[in-house]
This record gives structure tokens, sequence and C-alpha cells, in this order.
């Protein structure tokens, strides 16, 4: 069986070579079928990874411990769904996670491409069979998880804490969104190697960004769930360069996913487009090797292997690779048409990506000050939360206001006496939710009032734009509200599940900004018996129930709550001990208000043999919506990303033709 | 011209707030000399003993690698992955010999699954 999958990385590889050499040849020389061929070993080395990926999950299913790669992360007890996870769970499986995803995703968006043209599509194959032969390159010969020995009686098993419904989809879901980025990437280096600088690479892999963007976004809130209820330190988000390598790439590809639009709508930005998707794919390598290398400190110890060093040449590869192109191409990439006014929709576009950018940017710095500082001032120095919350407040806040102004202003040029009237609604949404607040104590805390002040703006400027949409096709002859709204929607996928995304931007803020800034934080060591109190919340501590289950012994603390007088039933929070793997986990309890979207989060941080405990007690108004604005950002990523015949057969008009702004 | 002006002007306040003085040093113990009194980021691989005496847990941290030990004291939270042979950071000041932490700065590295190989001499 070792020796199937080897040989089919080996087969990978050769494809991928070839996929990159051919497919160079070909495009260069304008040979279709050598083209052909190229594009089909891609397809190839998708089957051959696919053939040693099944192999892995074949030794993972039978706990075939004569595999180093499966003895060193899963026991022979561990449960079935979690020995297949292990697949990602080490270095030499989430390469092959990574290859598998690339060769699958390059293949079918090449064969689904044809919008981009058949010169650009030449050309992005051989820069896609260009990633998978550096990361065939790496499964082959650096870290293979192929590598045999004499199995042993007993795996290594998996970390307790790992063992949880969120990671089985937190990685994978991540690896999707940094692998996807690969995709718009390659098609923008095949259209400028093709000189084809129009916009029809954009429009061939709008739904591969979309789809990587969306996987990346909800990759993380995975695992930032996963932290909230299993790590157990009352929060879900920590600044970790590890959660930063994440971040970035996706703050890179919603610059980017915005200020595409323009160039489709006005060309212009095109070199701005090219910066972003190379920024937002080199960052996507950026953290995978950020995780791999330890040249930072991070809470996440992952292993220091030698494919740092293969990371960091391959980065600066791309990063070369692409600003070649740009730069040899610039004459072609010069927009043809102006912003002519900076209060304009094209504007607000311009100044969301420099905030994004910005952002983006301020993160990748907090990540690398350590290596900077130690080279210019020989000393490694850190930068804590505190960094990164300022910018987040400096860069977050005008984003969202600029959520709200987008939509509601006109393109190319607004006027004083339109803006007043558009924006009239929002605004008096805005007053309204800060007088309320203030008259309910939000006051507290100017930065979180702010915020919701302009939470309300945004969420007011949706629902106007939602309603003035549908009285329009009302107008036009709808025969009811409903149709009128299905239709406006179904009519304009992008444009309206883009709200829907904004929408859950703002539970997002909406949940973040309850749970950090108006939260209530209490510590205390209670003995059997003994009351503390949290907010509005009093807690009894009653007793410490030990309980001995299959692989841990359990030691829960049994807390009575109540509110105002009112019993709200009990809670249990502690610790499970694993013997086998020395390990202990906080077992926190977590009382959700489904009404109020508040959570009463409770740690028994310390357990003492005489049964005293000290509890950390948190109070979080609205986190819960933190999580509803995952799934409201899946909903509005879907109707984005939903296929639309009627807009296929507008992008397949405007393909036959060249672009307006051209002829202009 | 919009965005290269606001890139230059972030990028000199950056380098500003960083180059001129920003951060906390982040140091391993055979490092801590010299810096009596300041305030850095200790990173280390824990030792034994590790005395508990309510919330206050007193251990010794060493370089990752390398010999050079720095007896701890600290009060606060404690993750449950600590323990001897685990690596860890956190906050505080060399006062007396002692490296004395702030409270609720210790971060013990997590053993993700991206464990270290036994040939790494990963914990």
């Amino acid at each position: 069986m070792p020796e199937l999958g080897r040989s089919a990385l080996v087969v990978a590889l050769g494809l991928a070579v070839y996929a990159t050499f051919a497919g160079a040849l070909a495009a260069r020389r304008r040979k279709r079928r050598l083209a052909v061929s190229a594009q089909n070993a891609l397809l190839a080395a998708f089957a051959a990874t696919a053939v040693a990926a099944a192999v892995l999950v074949a030794a993972l299913v039978r706990r075939d411990l004569s595999f180093v790669y499966v003895a060193q992360h899963i026991s022979r007890e561990l449960p079935l769904r979690y020995a297949i996870t292990a697949f990602w769970g080490g270095q030499e499986g989430s390469l092959l996670l990574w290859l598998l995803v690339l060769t699958g995703l390059g293949a079918a968006a090449v064969a689904f491409g044809r919008r981009a043209g058949p010169d650009v599509i030449a050309w992005t194959v051989p820069v896609l069979g260009g990633v998978a032969t550096f990361f065939a390159l790496l499964v082959v010969a650096i870290e293979s998880p192929f590598a045999t020995q004499a199995a042993p009686p007993e795996g290594a098993g998996m970390t307790p804490s790992l063992q949880n419904p969120y990671m089985i989809a937190h990685p994978p879901m991540l690896y999707l969104g940094y692998v996807g980025l690969a995709i718009p990437w390659a098609f923008a280096m095949g259209a400028l190697l093709a000189r084809r600088a129009d916009e029809r690479w954009i429009v061939a892999t709008r739904r591969w960004t979309l789809l990587a963007w969306a996987f990346l976004g909800v990759g993380q809130l995975l695992g930032a769930k996963w932290a909230y209820e299993e790590v157990g330190w009352g929060g879900y988000y920590a600044w970790d360069p590890v959660e930063n390598a994440a971040l970035m790439p996706w703050l890179a590809a919603t610059a980017y996913l915005h200020s595409v639009m323009i160039q489709e709508k006005r060309g212009m930005l095109r070199v701005w487009n090219v910066v972003l998707v190379t920024l937002a794919f080199g960052l996507s390598l950026f953290g995978t090797f950020l995780t791999r290398s330890g040249v930072v400190n991070s809470i996440h110890a992952f292993a220091q292997g030698p494919i740092g060093v293969w990371f960091v040449g391959f980065i600066a590869l791309v990063v070369a690779f692409s600003l070649y192109l740009l730069f040899t191409r610039l004459p072609l990439l010069r927009s043809r048409t102006r912003l002519e006014s900076l209060v304009s929709r094209e504007a607000t576009f311009l100044y969301n990506n420099l905030l994004l950018v910005a952002f983006c940017l301020t993160i990748l710095w907090g990540v690398l000050f350590p290596i900077l500082s130690e080279a210019v001032r020989g000393e490694t120095r850190t930068i804590g939360p505190g960094y990164y919350s300022f910018f987040l407040k400096s860069f977050g806040l005008p984003l969202l206001l600029l959520m709200g102004i987008g939509p509601l202003i006109a393109w190319r040029r607004a006027s004083v006496k339109a803006l007043g009237r558009t924006f009239l609604w929002p605004l008096a949404a805005a007053v309204a939710a800060g007088v309320v607040l203030l008259a309910l104590g939000a006051g507290s805390s100017p930065l979180g009032l702010s915020a919701y002040t302009f939470c309300a703006f945004v969420l007011g400027s949706i629902a106007l734009e939602f309603a003035r949409g549908t009285r329009a096709r009302r107008a036009l002859g709808a025969s009811s509200w409903r149709g009128a709204f299905a239709q406006l929607v179904a009519h304009n996928r992008r444009r309206y599940g883009g709200y829907v995304v904004h929408a859950a931007v703002v539970l997002l803020v909406i949940g973040v900004v309850g749970s950090s800034l108006f939260q209530t934080v209490r510590e205390q060591s209670l003995r059997p018996g003994e009351t503390m109190t949290a907010g509005d919340y009093t807690l009894v501590y009653r007793k410490l129930e030990r309980r001995q289950a299959a692989n841990a012994e359990q030691e829960r603390a049994v807390l009575g709550v109540s509110r105002g007088g009112r019993d709200l039933g009990t809670i249990r929070s502690g610790k499970n001990l694993y013997p086998v793997e020395q390990q202990a986990s906080n077992e926190v309890a977590i009382r959700s208000d489904p009404l109020t979207g508040e959570d009463l989060f409770v740690i028994a941080d310390q357990i003492d043999t005489d049964g005293t405990v000290y509890f950390k007690v948190f109070v979080k108004p609205l986190v819960n919506l933190v999580w509803v604005a995952g799934l409201v950002f899946v909903l509005g990523a879907l109707v984005a990303m939903w296929p639309d015949p009627r807009e296929a057969r507008r992008l397949a008009t405007r393909a036959a033709r060249p672009p307006a702004h051209a002829r202009a | 011209m919009i965005a290269l002006s606001v890139a230059a002007l972030l990028a000199v306040f950056l380098l500003y707030t960083s180059i001129a003085g920003g951060g906390t040093a982040s140091l391993q113990p055979s490092q801590l000399g010299g810096h009596f009194g300041n305030q850095v980021q200790l990173a280390g691989r824990v030792v034994g003993p590790v005395q508990r005496e309510a919330r206050t847990l007193r251990f010794g941290l060493r370089d990752v690698k390398g010999t050079a030990i720095v007896r701890v004291t600290y009060t606060g939270s404690v993750s449950d992955q600590f323990r001897p042979g685990r690596d860890v950071y956190l906050r505080g000041r060399l006062m007396h010999g002692v490296f004395v932490g702030e409270k609720d700065s210790l971060v013990t590295k997590c053993p993700s699954k991206y464990v270290a190989k036994p040939s790494s001499g990963g914990a």
C-alpha cells in the first residue's frame, strides 16, 4: 500500500511538471492539441493525487501503524471520524491535501473557465502546473506521508481538545480557502502572459474567488467557535500569528472582490486588481509558511520541519514572477477611464480597498515585527493585542460606515442634494438607535455606542436598498411583493448576496462589540454552598461531582443559576483528565439565552482537593450573534455564487465585443 | 496618488511605532541579563518541580535550545496543557533573580494537530 501511495505521488509530480512545461510550450507556440494535453495532465495529476489520498485514508481507517504518519497522529481507540481527520492532522497529510485541492480546483476551474478565452486558459494551465509541481515535490521528496516502519503496539493518539466536531471542518475549510486563492491568481498571471488584460479572467474566476473567500471566512469562524467552547479561556480570537495568518488573505480577498467590480463596471483599477490577487495568494502561502516555520511565537506549536526554507523560496518566486509580469504588461493595464469624483460609488470602493489593505498590512507588520525588530535592533520584540485592537478600531469603524454609504451613492458622481435624500432613512435609523442605546446605558463605552450607531446606519442602508429594488420590480409588473423581492434577488445575485454578507458583518460587529466592550468578568474562589454574582446572575456552588467516563476522569462543579430571583436551572463546569494521554482539558459551562444572544460562561479554573473551586465567570452580551453571523455569511455567499443563466448570457454577449470603456 | 499617500503615511507611522521603541522584548532565559525590572515577554520550556500555592505557581523556565534556567513566579489562569516539558511564554519582569509573571499572561503552546516529530525534540 505505501508503495502505491508513493508511486501515485511521483506520477502526480511528473504530470504537474508536464502540465507546466508542455503547457508553456503550447501557449507560446499556439499548439492547441499540446495545450489540451497539458490541461488533461492537470486533471490526471488530480486523479493520481486522489489515489495517494485514498491510500492514506485507508491506512488511517485500518489504523495501519506501520505508516509512520498514522502512528504519529492516531491511536487504535480513536473514533473513526477523528482517525480520518488525522489526514490533515500532520504536516505531510496537510501538504497532500493542499496538492489534492489545488489540482482538483485547478482542473475544474480550467475546464469551466472558457469565458477567460483559449489563450488565457492555455497560459493558466502551466501557472497552476508550476504551483502543483512545488507541492508535489514537497510530498515526494521532503515530507512524504508514506514513510514506513515496524508497526508499534500503539499510536501517539490525538490531543483531546482536538477531538471536537469543529476541528473536523475547520482545517479543511481553511485549506480550501488558501488553495482556492491560487485560482484567480493563476488566471491573472495567465491573462498577463497571454497579454489579455481585459476583464474576462475576472469574470471566469469570480465564483472560484467567492468560493475560496467564503471557505476562508467560515473556516475562521469555526476555529473561533472551537476556541470559545473547547479551549475555554473566555474568548474566541486572540490575535495569535496563526489566527492572523488566515485573516490576512481573507482581508486581501475581500478588497479584491470589491475592486474587481470597479474594473468590470468602469475598466479602472486593473493594476490594483493584479496586485490584490497576488497579495491574497502570497498571503495564503505566507500563512502556510508561518504555521510550519516556527519563526514567531504562537500559541499553536506546529512542527518546525525543513519546508520553511522551501516556502520562503517559493513565495519569493511567486512575488517576483507576479511583479515581473505586472511591470512588463503595465502599458496593457493602464485604465482608460479615470475617477470622476471623490464622492461616487467607485470612490467609496477605493476607500474601502485602502482601509482593508491598510488593515491587512498592519496585521502583517505585527506578525513580522519580531523578525524585523531582531534584524534592525538585534533584539526580538513582540506586539500585543493592544496594537491590533487599535488598528481594528481605526480601520474597522470607517470600513463599517463605508459599507452603509457605498450602496447608496451613485456611480461616477453624486450630488449633495441626492445624497441628503438617499441618506435620510439610514441616518434616521442610526440616530434612533443611538438615542435608544444611550437610554439603555450603552454610553459606558463610547466606542461601542459609535459601532452600534454605525451598524444601525448600515442595516438601514441595506433595508433601503432592498425596499427600493423591490418597489421598482413591483412597478415593472411583478404580481406580488414577495414575487418582486424574489425577482430582485434572482436578477442580481451578486449584488444582493453581497448585501446579505454586509448584514452578516454587521451582526458580527454587534456580537464582537457586545461580548468584548460590554462583557462582565468576575473571579472568585468558592466552597460548596457559597454564592457569587456576575452581572444579573447569581451562582450557587452546590457540589463537586467526580465520574469515570470511557477515556477520562470527569470533575464537574455543579452550580445553580438564577437571575432576578428566577431559577434558571443548573450548569456544570469542570475538567476532564485523560490518563492515557496524560492531559487535562477545561470543560466550560455555557448557558446561552436564545432571546438576547447572551452567554453565561463559567470556567472552573482551579479545582482543589478539598472541593474548593476558583471560578472565572463571564457574562457576554450578544456573543451568539457572532455565530449567527456565520450562517448569514454562508447564505449571502451562496446567493452571490449561485449560477444565473441570465448573467451567463449577458457576460457571453459582453465577452463577444470589446468593453464599453474601450470603445468610448 | 491617494493610495500612495495613504500607504506612505501608514508606512511612516508603522516604522515610527515599531523601530522607535514599540513592542515588548521577547527573550529566552539566557537573554534576561541587562533587562532587570523591564517588562519583557519570556519564552522557554517548563522544568519541574512545579509548586502550586493557591493561585500562585512556581516553576523553572529554560531556553528551548539551551541550558540557562530562571525561576518563575506566576499568579493567574493556567492552561490545562501546562506541565514540565511544555513550551510557554509569559509577560513579566525580572525582580531579584526571579521572573515575576503578570496576571493571566501565561500562554502554553497548544499541542496543535501539527505536532512536532519526536526527532525535532518537540514537546
